[in-house]
Parts: structure tokens; sequence; C-alpha cells
């Protein structure tokens, strides 16, 4: 019983692990820079309404995009060439740094649905 | 000349407008009943790989429409999101952006 419980823990550890970002949020705020031209300072991306809005946004799904933006599996040419320079680690600090950020416009639909 | 230029000039200006054209937020509203089921509960995972489904509330009208549209034409790869972008009509995607656009906290 004991030689199973030891690697079901593990995988649970790991996989709790990787459900939550591994970057760091100070260093992704030097990393931001670039990015602040369409999504703004705050992360809000309140110029066009083009762009997401990235303050607030889990991590896991911000790292997500970006691997997929840089991977070509999610097709748009500036976002590609942004991706396209960043490093794994870059890609976590600037999830964990948006991430972060206060002053979120982003919620869950829990509450907004008719009828719930 | 000039009326050929400024029609161009006036198709040019209309264009952009056009295409953030907003949909009805209180037909939106009943249309998202589906999206509740994973973008409704806080701090939900998709399931391989695993990660938290993003948070849509809020969230800016045109990027919500382009994201949905890319889904419908097949441009992102998401199954679940592709099944629904496929079920959905131009209007439906104005309506749907346009009700999750207009949530606050």
């Amino acid at each position: 019983m004991k030689r199973l419980i030891a690697p079901l823990a593990l995988a649970a550890l790991m996989t709790a692990g990787s459900a939550f970002a591994k970057g760091d949020a100070e260093a992704g705020k030097t990393k931001a820079v670039p990015c602040q031209a369409c999504h703004a300072a705050d992360g809000n991306a309140g110029i066009d309404p083009q762009y997401p809005r990235l303050a607030g946004q889990y991590a896991d799904y911000l790292a997500k995009a970006l691997h997929e933006y840089k991977s070509d599996e999610r097709k748009n040419p500036i976002m590609k060439g942004f991706a396209t320079t960043l490093s794994d680690a870059d890609i976590d600090d600037l999830a964990a740094y948006f991430s972060s950020l206060p002053g979120s416009k982003l919620t869950d639909l829990h509450g907004h649905i008719e009828g719930e | 000349m000039t009326r050929a230029l400024l029609l161009v000039t006036a198709l040019s200006i209309a264009l952009p407008a056009a295409a953030a054209e907003k949909g009805n937020a209180e037909e939106g509203k009943l249309k998202v009943y589906t999206c509740a089921g994973c973008h409704g509960i806080p701090g939900w995972k998709n399931a391989y790989p695993n990660y938290h489904v993003p948070k849509i509330g809020g969230q800016n009208y045109d990027y919500l429409v382009a994201a949905l549209t890319e889904y419908k034409k097949g441009e992102r790869s998401h199954p679940t999101m592709r099944a629904q972008g496929e079920s959905l009509s131009e209007q439906d995607i104005r309506d749907i952006a346009t009700y999750l656009s207009s949530i606050t906290q």
C-alpha cells in the first residue's frame, strides 16, 4: 500500500506544480516593456479593443498562448515576432508578471449566466 | 477622380467601424449559457494539457470576436472551442462578445 501511495503523491505534487506559474514576476516586469505598446502599461489594453487584456489572466493560460504563438500553432504575425525571441523562462516570467498585475478587469463567468 | 478618392477615403474610414459593430448584449447573455460549463467555474482547468481555462468576462470586444471567429474557421486548434465556434453564426459571435465585454467584476 505504501508503495502505491508514494508514486501517487508524487504525481499529485507534480500536477499541482505544473498548473501554477513557475515564472518570476519581477523579472517579467523588465521583459514586458515591448508588450506595453499594445497591451498598455497596466495590462488592460484600454487603447484598442483588438488587443486582449492580460492583467489578472491565469499565468498558465498566458504561457500556453505565448508558446502557441512561438510554435505557430496559433497564427498571429505580430505575436509570432515577439514570441520567437522568448525563451521558456522568459515566457514563464512574462506570464507571472501579467497575471500578478492589480486592477484586472477580467473575471470568470460565475454569477454572470442567465438562470444560474 | 476626386469623387473616387472621396469614396475610397470614406470606405476606409467606414470599414474599421463596421468591423467593430456591436451585437446585442441581452441576446448574448442567453447565448453564453454553454460557455459557463468551463468558463463559469473559478479556477477550472483544461485537461491535457493542464492549464486554467481563461477568464473571458470583461475581455475586449474586438479580441473576443477575433478569437471566436478563429475557432469557427479552424485557425485556432482547441477541439472544444472549435466545436463551439462552428456552431455559432457571426451574429451569435457579436452578441456573445458584446455581452462578455460588458461584464464587470
